[in-house]
């Protein structure tokens, strides 16, 4: 977005643009114009958080079950790394406002190290869940590599299941056939949370530990089904990859900003008449901290407290 | 112009970014520790009440002054405000629908 | 203006440049940055799309003429039906107020020599063309079947026809509309010309703010909608699919959260448009300024809490539905304050019924119609009755057609010697007035009769009771075609052969009528200040009127 504010060098002012009268002008409407459009991004960003809120309020066990299966511990430090770059960034803005060109770079470069840093962390983080087989996506958990640390490889399906969860395999409910998986289907074995809260909900009908819906949604037959309870916790990594995707996505656009930032810094193009590209990117950049700062605990921490407490 | 300036560096130097920054780092610590607890005895969703208004206070830090809101015209409140606003709107009118499925008066 | 009559010497037969003559290569073209140009490439591009719409359109009135589906099978009939859909509402009517005369005439209207960010303009338009070219190709492979609405699970499970490669289209097109959205909000609160203050601005300004607000809330919900929708397809995850825990009517909630205020992203210029044609051919000040620039805005929030009315049968709760009806009472307010004071207007005022005027006062009427029949169809209990039949398709098309079209149309007329430079033939164009009027209602009135009788829409035969009202309809078809494709020509042809319209054939006192026509690239010789209130006909706008006078005469010797 910040690419109108090039620089026109024939111009009495440096960066002034032909429709515009003076630089308070044009600094204003580059400023109106960033602020529309991450305006546009939060309710970009806002129908994935109505489906992920619909689906929470209708499935809260299985969410609870699946954000419980994210490695919180790198989401908390990649938070961390987020913050620490949008310090950075928000310093990058400082030092450009006094045209200092050496310390821009030189932030301008820790901002792209951090983000880099984040995105290395969501890569590891995607490949153990693919490893896991936990990726929605229907065929692509064809080959299911052994978990870290077991030294086994080319492991058969069922092998797999045995060795992916630190629990017990999925025991199939009594009556119904074992869950295979010709198509390399979402993988779930870790049923004791919810199989317990049930026992807990069946021995004492008037607690609300299942909603009203989850008691239809979990159920076949009023026995609880590991099938149909699978089915939510997929839809929970569903909206997990596409809202961490869709920001990991932000991120990397953000990176070729600040590509962009750290050529035009190198030239010393920015002083305190002339930043606006910095402010506009560093909006940017902290707009992606701010989506991230609420799928953090969104996405990472919710019905963590059942197993903790 | 100049005048917007020197407001901005009158009002943010280092020492306060930093200071930001240490009240985000803080929030994130306490959002994790807090989610290990069981808040369940106060009501039913208090620690996804507590994890949101801690997010929305890292954010409100965030925008104030990391993107210099604080010292911005109307227009750009009126844009943060809005859009949270609208996003007001479509999560209220769609669990309006949620919520109200076969309960209450209008149920069954 | 003494100013720059001085500078402008009237007999002085100099030729100026403007912006068409300022570059004539393909390159000044694709590349330009002037928001005038822009707007020609999307007026030539939107009526290529309005026009392969309606011969979508022109096959459904055929296929209907008789009971037994014969000329088309079910399956094609499908595929028409959704691709008349996709193309007129994507393609044309969000994009062709705004993107074409907001683009030309906004800047003209508040004094500024171009757009806040032209660079995003002509992005804009590329976005467009791209989108719209990803379209078409899949139109040209086998097309999509799903309806406009692309309704969940249909399109995600079952449907076999090109429901991504549409999907994407318009998911790119989106995005075109947010960045004209977005370049107008940046050019009405920072371009605006010394002395346009916000309650001088054009009843027109106001409104494409209005839409632009919209734009930019509205369209990115929709954007992210079909990207879920497009994952779906792909990975089979079930968020939209009931028999693995996925919701259907989340899709639809999301879905209408954009598509109901597009209704007014597509509305809302066409009223800006009507303000400026009664006030002008009544030769009087708009009545109630106020009210119809707030009215605008309070359409643009409360378009934003009523979705759920398209919902009632969807399986949506009954007390959601209740709230929903009910906002959607309120939200016919402002379009009657807004009814009531264009009538107003019209009261002791000296009318001219130049083509324009014909179709602003077609608008009147039609939108009439169609505002009340959606009262019908937003209260609770009525709408079992009348959801999914004809008498539905009648009211979008009286709101769309009777509404948008010929207030684009009116506008079109209207500007057309600011745009071109050259008049066009007012005779056929009041013929053409006249035609799309009858033909449009002889077309869609009795679809309301079929509707409420029980005909249901989306299908390729019908039982043969209601043939003598289809037949009236596809006839009335026939006569709003000759109407529409009859401008395309006579417009044309006055592209050549019209006679030289003058700065001001009208003599009115907008901004935009005090520039040459056409406008050279910068819009106006010298910075304009602004003294006198909008629509001011007294004799303090500052028009210099038998200057004007002297000048037109000149031009009908000439």
């Amino acid at each position: 977005m910040s690419t109108h504010a090039d620089t026109h060098e024939h111009h009495h002012e440096p960066g002034l643009q032909h429709q515009f009268e003076d630089m308070k002008q044009q600094e204003e409407s580059v400023s109106i114009g960033m602020w529309m459009f991450l305006v546009q991004e939060i309710m970009f960003f806002g129908g994935l958080f109505t489906a992920y809120l619909v689906f929470r309020s209708k499935y809260p066990m299985a969410f609870a079950a699946g954000s419980n299966h994210l490695d919180v511990v790198m989401g908390f430090v990649n938070t961390l790394v987020l913050i620490v770059s949008s310090l950075t960034m928000a310093l990058t803005v400082y030092y450009a406002q006094k045209g200092n060109r050496n310390m821009q770079v030189i932030l301008i470069l820790l901002t792209m190290f951090f983000g880099t840093v984040f995105l290395g962390i969501k890569a590891v983080e995607y490949t153990d869940k693919y490893n896991h087989g936990v990726v929605p996506v229907t065929g692509l958990n064809r080959v299911v590599k052994a978990p870290s640390g077991s030294g086994e490889s080319n492991l058969e399906f069922e092998q797999t299941y045995a060795g992916l969860s630190s629990s017990e395999p999925a025991k199939p409910a009594s009556g119904e056939h074992e869950y295979v998986n010709p198509k390399g289907e979402f993988q779930w074995h870790e049923f004791e949370l919810i199989e317990h809260t049930v026992k807990e909900q069946e021995e004492n009908p008037s607690a609300h530990l299942l909603t009203d819906n989850e008691k239809i949604a979990y159920f076949s037959n009023d026995k609880f089904d590991q099938n149909k309870f699978r089915d939510k916790v997929r839809i929970f990594f569903f909206i997990y990859f596409v809202m961490t995707g869709l920001h990991a996505l932000h991120m990397i656009v953000g990176l070729g900003l600040m590509t962009w930032l750290l050529w035009k810094a190198w030239k010393n193009t920015f002083s305190a008449e002339y930043y606006m590209p910095v402010e506009m990117s560093g909006l940017y950049w902290h707009f992606v901290d701010i989506v991230w700062i609420f799928l953090f605990p969104l996405l990472y921490l919710l019905g963590r407290h059942f197993i903790h407490s | 112009m100049e005048n917007h300036n020197e407001q901005q560096h009158e009002h943010m130097n280092i020492p306060k970014y930093v200071g930001v920054f240490l009240v985000l780092v803080v929030g994130t610590i306490l959002t994790y520790v807090v989610a290990l607890q069981d808040l369940d005895w106060i009501f039913p969703g208090a620690n996804t009440l507590l994890a949101l208004g801690i997010a929305l206070t890292k954010m409100t830090f965030v925008m104030l002054f990391f993107m210099h809101v604080y010292w911005s015209p109307k227009l750009v409140w009126l844009a943060a405000a809005g859009s949270f606003f609208w996003l007001a709107i479509m999560f209220a009118f769609t669990m309006q629908d949620y919520l109200t499925r076969g309960s209450g008066v209008f149920g069954h | 203006m003494q100013t720059q009559d001085a500078i402008i010497p009237g007999s002085a037969p100099e030729p100026k440049l403007n912006y068409l003559t300022n570059g004539s290569t393909l390159r000044s073209w694709l590349l330009t940055k002037d928001h005038k140009r822009i707007a020609i490439m999307y007026l030539i591009t939107v009526s290529l799309f309005f026009m392969m719409g309606g011969m979508y359109a022109a096959a459904i009135r055929l296929e209907l003429l008789t009971p037994a589906s014969d000329l088309l099978q079910s399956g094609t009939y499908n595929k028409v039906f959704t691709q008349h859909g996709i193309l007129m509402i994507f393609f044309f009517l969000i994009p062709s107020i705004p993107a074409i005369l907001g683009n030309f005439l906004i800047p003209l209207m508040i004094g500024a020599k171009d757009l806040a960010l032209p660079r995003v303009n002509l992005l804009s338009l590329y976005i467009y063309w791209i989108g719209g070219a990803l379209t078409l190709w899949a139109l040209m492979q086998g097309g999509v079947d799903t309806g406009w609405t692309f309704y969940a699970p249909y399109s995600t499970t079952f449907s076999n026809t090109y429901v991504m490669a549409v999907g994407l289209g318009i998911f790119i097109n989106g995005f075109s509309s947010i960045l004209t959205g977005l370049n107008f909000i940046v050019t009405i609160h920072t371009m605006r010309a010394p002395g346009m203050t916000w309650f001088r601005l054009p009843l027109f300004v106001w409104a494409h703010y209005a839409t632009s607000l919209v734009m930019i809330l509205g369209t990115p919900v929709v954007a992210i909608t079909i990207l879920l929708l497009a994952l779906e397809r792909v990975a089979h995850i079930g968020i939209f699919d009931p028999t693995v825990g996925g919701d259907p009517i989340l899709f639809q909630h999301l879905f209408w959260f954009y598509s109901h205020p597009a209704v007014y992203i597509m509305i809302l210029p066409g009223m800006g448009v009507i303000s400026e044609l009664i006030s002008s051919f009544s030769r009087k000040k708009i009545f109630g300024y106020e009210f119809i620039a707030f009215s605008s805005i309070a359409i643009a929030v409360f378009g934003f809490l009523v979705w759920g009315h398209h919902m009632f049968v969807s399986g949506q709760s009954i007390y959601a539905g209740l709230v929903f009806s009910f906002l959607t009472m309120v939200v016919a307010v402002p379009s009657a304050i807004k009814v009531f004071n264009w009538t107003a207007t019209l009261y002791k005022g000296s009318i001219s019924y130049d083509t324009p005027m014909l179709y602003a006062l077609g608008f009147l009427g039609l939108f009439l119609i169609g505002g009340l029949t959606g009262l019908f169809l937003g209260s609770v209990g009525l709408t079992v009755h009348l959801t999914d039949t004809y008498f539905i398709v009648a009211h979008f098309h009286y709101v769309m057609v009777g509404g948008q079209v010929i207030a684009y149309l009116g506008g079109i007329h209207y500007w057309w010697p600011k745009i071109t430079g050259r008049m066009y033939s007012e005779f056929w164009g009041k013929i053409s007035a006249m035609l799309v009027f009858v033909g449009f209602n002889l077309t869609f009135f009795p679809q309301f009769i079929l509707g409420y009788q029980g005909m249901p829409r989306r299908y390729a035969s019908y039982p043969e009771e209601f043939q003598v009202l289809n037949i009236f309809s596809t006839a009335g078809a026939s006569v709003l075609g000759v109407g529409l494709i009859m401008p395309v020509i006579y417009l044309t042809h006055s592209l050549i052969f019209g006679k030289k319209a003058g700065d001001n054939p009208w003599i009115l006192p907008g901004l935009e009528w005090r520039t040459s026509s056409p406008p050279p690239t910068e819009n106006f010789e010298v910075m304009p200040v602004v003294t006198w209130e909008a629509y001011d006909f007294s004799d303090e706008n500052g028009l210099d009127i038998d200057e004007i006078k002297r000048q037109q005469a000149e031009l009908a010797t000439a």
